[in-house]
């Protein structure tokens, strides 16, 4: 059906008289026009969003020599290669007096390709590869992606030879996140149980305090945290400092779990408390196995912080068998002579967790997001 | 005593008196045991880091050695200490810019989202993806990208004429790039700002239409005040966000050049930090941390106050 509102004001002005065929006409081309423009703007932004993770995706497949091949090209691109007498040679289009053939070189040095013809191996062409003004061999290239730079920079870490890999990272990363993952389950539920339902005094005035610890910014408190975990306690070096406050609640998640209960139904509980229970079994046998999606939201946000920390482990970590991904990943920038193929290969790896938990839980993505975005 | 008159403290209604019975007192019992977590931590890592933090901002305290009262020294320094002064100014220069331009820059983009079009559950993943790339990686793809010489931007603006700047490695365009860098992660925004618009009611914007009113007017005087719960939450978040912003810097700084180039990324917190674990400067980098707090704090009490005119709440 047409909208009675668009038709009056899109045709009144022009045709004063209504022919209903030229009306629907116009409108199918109207909104063709509006709907070619929409994907086009939306697609033309997207761009912005797309081509640079599309790029390290793509620059993580490319052999060293292409990562600054100029002009940069999308695809990966190698050069082909031919087997002769067990090893692997480089083909190349080289202009002789008989036209353009593909040789294989054997080596190339100071300007000399050696050539030698596939079919007939013994015969080296020695060929001087600028002549005057022109070059008289091109590599021969096809789109190749090269998967080996994956393990290599997997293999490699941040600084080969001391015996920390990306491995050691990933692993690391794992399991900070795992025991962070469980503290704030643990900690944060029932803190949240009891300023949502349970009634006592200060309960309230507490909960300001909950909520104002959210303006304080990290800042204020890193120095003497950081003395404590390192110097007193003596757990510098190790994932005790990021894992430990986990278990001791935090405003955000107590937040967005409080909001959750809230909308329980009273009566449930109510039931529950007529029938003798106390207030720890409500919460663990009636509360907790409802409140599944929220836990799969701070499961899920949990794990995308930790896995993101930067600052904590650059304070706390100091030997690269303990970094994290990201220290590990800044740390291997930070080198003198950037591998880039490799690094964008080892930044792939660290996302792709992050991407497939995206896939797997894109609802409860979402929901989070909009939870804690939503006012009170 | 006044159980008549209403009590406040700075405003805030306060809960009536406790008359202490018995049940009140198991209440209590109950409630502290399940708040326990959260009572431990905010003594532990909290409350009792703030009062230290404090103390150390009026002292010399070099880690090793016992701290020295040396009253507000720390702060007369401070305000004495250019690169005090040039991390502010790059931090303020962020907050200023940054954030309005980030949040304008997600609401069109919330806005193109919204469309009517098929394929939108596909568009609305590319545009929230990147907002999940770990900031680090993020950083070092943007370092790649923005590359004066081989990066992919330079030689795309290179091929139309435009002789591209030298992003990170130039002073004038170091904050630039840290902006694109951020704009390229404000999915989650977009999706904050897409759910607001989801809850502008049809009826009200239908309503406009058969007054007549434009796509534009429509936008100005019905989208844009229902979503300014919205735009204030992300401006609150985004300021205060914007002052700790380090990661990226430090990552673009290498770690051991900070602030690189010509001290145009040596922001605010990315000198509290050099200050704290650099030059073991704790009771410098405390006093730091403080007038950060006092700024933050005066910021979002401002924009809550002057906000109140311009942030429309529906019931």
């Amino acid at each position: 059906m047409m909208n009675p509102a668009s038709h009056l004001t899109s045709n009144r002005s022009r045709q004063p008289e209504h022919d209903p065929r030229r009306d629907r006409t116009a409108h199918k081309i109207r909104s063709l026009f509006i709907s070619t423009l929409s994907h086009g703007l939306i697609i033309f932004v997207g761009m912005f969003f797309a081509v640079p993770f599309l790029w390290m995706l793509l620059t993580s497949f490319k052999s060293d020599k292409d990562v600054f091949h100029t002009p940069p090209r999308w695809l990966p691109h190698d050069a082909v290669r031919v087997e002769i007498n067990g090893e692997e040679y480089p083909i190349y289009n080289v202009k002789t007096e008989d036209g353009v053939k593909q040789y294989a070189a054997l080596k190339i040095e100071s300007g000399v390709a050696y050539f030698v013809d596939p079919a007939y191996p013994d015969v080296v062409i020695p060929t001087k590869l600028q002549q005057g003004t022109e070059r008289v061999a091109e590599l021969v290239e096809e789109v190749s992606f090269r998967w080996q730079n994956f393990p290599d920079a997997m293999n490699r870490g941040s600084r080969p030879g001391v015996g920390a890999s990306f491995w050691v990272y990933f692993r690391n990363s794992l399991v900070i996140a795992f025991f962070m993952i469980v503290g704030t389950l643990v900690s944060n539920t029932p803190v949240a149980y009891a300023f949502a339902r349970l009634k006592f005094p200060g309960r309230d005035v507490l909960f300001v305090i909950v909520l104002a610890t959210m303006m304080l910014p990290f800042q204020v408190t890193m120095i003497p945290v950081y003395l404590l975990f390192n110097d007193t306690l003596g757990w510098g070096d190790t994932f005790l400092p990021l894992i430990i406050p986990a278990f001791f609640a935090n405003a955000w998640d107590v937040f967005l779990l409080r909001q959750f209960f809230r909308t329980i139904p009273e009566e449930m509980c109510d039931a529950a408390r007529v029938d003798g229970a106390s207030e720890w079994q409500i919460f663990t046998q009636i509360v907790l196995p409802i409140s599944t999606p929220v836990l799969a939201t701070i499961t899920v946000f949990t794990f995308l912080y930790a896995w993101n920390d930067f600052t904590g482990p650059l304070l706390f970590l100091n030997s690269p068998r303990n970094f994290t991904m990201a220290l590990g990943l800044q740390d291997f920038q930070g080198q003198n002579i950037i591998i880039w193929n490799q690094l964008m290969a080892a930044a792939t790896v660290f996302t792709l967790p992050i991407i497939v938990a995206f896939f797997f839980a894109q609802k409860t993505f979402i929901q989070g997001i909009k939870l804690t975005g939503s006012k009170e | 005593m006044e159980n008549s008159t209403e009590r406040k403290l700075f405003g805030f209604k306060l809960p009536p008196k406790t008359v202490w019975t018995k049940r009140a007192k198991s209440d209590l019992r109950t409630g502290l045991l399940f708040l326990s977590p959260w009572l431990i931590g905010f003594l532990a890592f909290t409350l009792y880091p703030m009062v230290v933090s404090f103390y150390y901002s009026f002292t010399i305290y070099h880690s090793k050695r016992a701290p020295e009262w040396v009253g507000l020294q720390n702060y007369a320094n401070l305000f004495a200490d250019d690169k005090f002064w040039i991390s502010l100014n790059n931090t303020l220069y962020m907050v200023a810019i940054a954030v309005p331009l980030g949040l304008f820059a997600s609401f069109v983009c919330a806005l193109l989202l919204n469309l009517k079009v098929r394929g939108q559950a596909f568009y609305r993943v590319i545009y929230f993806l990147p907002s999940i790339v770990p900031t680090v990686a993020g950083t070092i793809l943007f370092l790649w990208l923005l590359n004066p010489q081989v990066g992919l931007v330079n030689t795309v603006l290179a091929k139309v004429g435009i002789d591209g700047p030298n992003w990170m490695a130039d002073p004038n365009w170091s904050k630039p790039a840290l902006i694109l860098l951020g704009m390229w992660g404000m999915g989650g925004t977009i999706i904050i700002y897409l759910s607001g618009l989801q809850d502008v009611p049809q009826s009200l914007i239908e309503a406009a239409e058969l007054d007549g009113a434009n796509w534009f007017q429509r936008l100005w005087h019905i989208t844009i005040p229902m979503v300014s719960p919205i735009t204030l939450f992300n401006l609150i978040t985004g300021m205060i966000g914007m002052f700790q912003y380090f990661a990226q810097a430090y990552v673009v700084g290498g770690g051991d050049s900070l602030g690189r180039p010509l001290n145009s990324t040596l922001f605010y917190s990315v000198y509290l930090y050099q200050n704290a674990f650099l030059y073991l400067k704790m009771g410098y980098a405390s006093a730091m941390a403080w007038i950060l707090f006092i700024i933050i704090l005066i910021l979002t009490l401002l924009l809550l106050k002057v906000s109140d005119r311009f942030t429309y709440y529906s019931g």
